[in-house]
């Protein structure tokens, strides 16, 4: 809505804006520290990661000198082995992000598209899910996750995911705003639904599909009860358990196992935050404009 | 807010749904729609519905690890909420910490967020904005996982980096915040807010930015004081999206798990348990040494049910309904 004045330059800033100005800048900078140490630590040899004031504050060149990757070579080396815990995260990221396309992108067009007995309650249905507060139910989710043999098992970390009712709703608000005339010219040249969904809806929707992907991506890459409690073997352990495993060393923790793990797990969405900032807020907090 | 929205269009589209000729086209078309919706549909029905049901039928059950136990009726309700002395007491004590951390995570990360986006939307300076609200936002697409170690790195009471900061400010340096237990929750209360202020932020930014500019320059015609713009046209604008927010804040502070499983060394919830949440509570009950699955069911299933009351008052209390969207 300010975007009329926002050509204007720092000169006319008034007095109080200055004052709310600096009180963000001094706010934002405090607000970033965390991540700067953990940034820094993760680069520092394990002997320096907990000295007060930190070097790069006191002395930037010595800081630069300590400098090393030793932190890196314990996590990614073959005892922690978070490269490959990091491969498996992608895989199942990946995996779960596509499976929530396709699924809800058909039961979307469905219900933008078709008439059908129940549609109406099915579709308030799904959307009162998302009240559902399922965290709560841990035991009987698994209970049914062995049931299905899906335990111990990527696939039974993927295929939940897919079950977005979000995904749905903000797939079927997008799909409604579609002429339907578009439809309806592809019914008369005989195409079925699977054909229009595929060749019409899903090319004209990707900025939609690229929302629900980054909001898909952010709850999978960064789950960590589920696969805590469905992977039992140490090759499937996804990031952020295997970030919780090393922390669970009962004597002497291997906290630079730990900073560097978790600051690759940590970077990777923040890469894509700052690549797509505007897919990443609008999916995770509503319509920005700007 | 997604509820509501629909709530008014959908029976709408079942009265149009209604079409008297069951004709082979039509047929087909009800047949491809059933087909369309059934993978997602069975994914759903079998994660919310069907656990719900096993979970509750589990409950009823002295279950154990993979042992489908024998029916014993409410007892595990009866011991979680009375009956055996110490799971209440525990059950209790998780109670009272979930609904503190949920409390608190409300009063200490809306007002800020409230004041950080308003402060945002009278910065006429588009990139500086846009770089601040980067910022901000930079903590909500990291896991919990790594958040909750690294608190615990900042806040370690020899070493941490908190404690020596505080000892430069000539402030009491040696502060116990993993063992002490009246600074557990403030510390929790911390992590949670550097983690989610900047989300709550963001989308008030983006309600301030639909209110509509011409109602601010009327209010400045006719010499209105900022004060005055604030209470009378700003917050009755925002009032929606506040109580969409603390509506979601307060459901996701409810179930949190991943941050006080992690915080404390060792998962042990800090001194006597005293960060131990709900959700905590549950997953100690069915994964921790005597694998209770029935009584972890049982607690989920009072769990869920508060949870689900608090959202509903504060649907109803907060009024969101009346505004039909947030």
């Amino acid at each position: 809505m300010f975007n009329g004045k926002s050509s204007r330059k720092l000169n006319s800033v008034g007095p109080v804006q200055g004052i709310g100005l600096f009180f963000l800048l001094v706010v934002g900078v405090i607000y970033l520290v965390p991540l700067f140490w953990l940034a820094n630590s993760s680069f520092l040899p394990e002997s320096e990661i907990f000295q007060f004031p930190p070097k790069i504050l006191t002395s930037p060149r010595e800081a630069f000198q300590l400098y090393t990757l030793d932190s890196y070579r314990t996590a990614f080396g073959e005892h922690w082995n978070a490269g490959w815990a990091l491969g498996v995260s992608v895989v199942v990221t990946v995996g779960g992000i596509l499976l929530t396309l396709v699924l809800c992108s058909l039961c979307a067009y469905a219900f933008a598209y078709l008439e059908f007995p129940g549609k109406g309650v099915i579709f308030i249905a799904i959307l009162a899910t998302m009240m559902l507060p399922m965290g709560t139910m841990i035991a009987p989710y698994l209970g049914t996750i062995r049931m299905l043999h899906l335990k111990d098992n990527l696939l039974g970390l993927i295929i939940p995911y897919a079950g977005s009712a979000f995904g749905v709703f903000l797939l079927r608000q997008f799909y409604i705003k579609i002429p339907v005339a578009l439809i309806e010219s592809a019914r008369i040249d005989g195409a079925g639904h699977l054909k229009i969904w595929w060749n019409v809806i899903v090319p004209l929707s990707k900025p939609a599909l690229a929302a629900l992907s980054i909001v898909q991506f952010r709850a999978i890459w960064n789950d960590f009860l589920n696969p805590m409690i469905i992977l039992r073997s140490e090759n499937l352990f996804t990031a952020t358990v295997r970030i919780q495993v090393m922390d669970s060393t009962n004597f002497s923790k291997p906290y630079d196992a730990i900073i560097a793990t978790g600051f690759v797990t940590a970077l990777v969405p923040i890469i894509f935050f700052l690549v797509f900032q505007k897919q990443f807020i609008e999916g995770l907090a509503g319509g920005i404009k700007e | 807010m997604a509820l509501l929205v629909s709530q008014s269009e959908a029976p709408n589209q079942a009265a149009g749904a209604v079409n008297p000729k069951w004709t082979w086209r039509r047929i087909k078309e009800v047949l491809a729609a059933y087909a369309m919706i059934a993978p997602f549909m069975a994914i759903l029905l079998t994660f919310s519905v069907y656990v719900l049901y096993f979970g509750f039928r589990m409950s009823l059950r002295d279950a154990q690890g993979l042992s489908d136990g024998s029916f014993v009726g409410l007892q595990n309700y009866k011991d979680l909420l009375w009956a055996d002395e110490y799971r209440a007491r525990d059950f209790w004590l998780a109670v009272k910490t979930t609904f503190t951390f949920m409390a608190g995570c409300l009063l200490t990360q809306m007002p800020v967020a409230f004041v950080l986006a308003y402060i945002l939307n009278h910065i006429p300076l588009v990139r500086l904005r846009a770089v601040l609200r980067a910022a901000f936002f930079l903590p909500v697409v990291i896991n919990t996982v790594i958040i909750a170690l690294l608190f615990r790195m900042l806040f370690n009471p020899d070493q941490g980096v908190i404690n020596s900061f505080l000892g430069l400010l000539g402030l009491p340096s040696n502060i116990d915040w993993m063992m002490n237990s009246s600074y557990v929750m403030p510390l929790m209360l911390i992590a949670a807010f550097w983690q989610w202020t900047g989300y709550h932020m963001v989308y008030f930014l983006s309600q301030l930015q639909t209110i509509d500019p011409s109602l601010y320059e009327a209010a400045k015609l006719d010499g209105a004081s900022p004060r005055r713009v604030l209470w009378r046209i700003t917050l009755p604008h925002m009032r929606p999206a506040i109580t969409f927010a603390m509506v979601t804040s307060a459901i996701g502070g409810l179930q949190v798990f991943d941050l006080v499983f992690l915080l404390f060394p060792n998962a042990a919830y800090g001194p006597g348990g005293v960060a131990k949440t709900l959700v905590a509570f549950v997953y100690d009950q069915g994964f921790s040494q005597q694998f209770l699955t029935g009584m972890a069911s049982a607690a989920g299933w009072l769990t869920f049910g508060l949870i689900l009351i608090i959202s509903l008052i504060q649907f109803k209390v907060l009024g969101l309904g009346k505004h039909g969207e947030a």
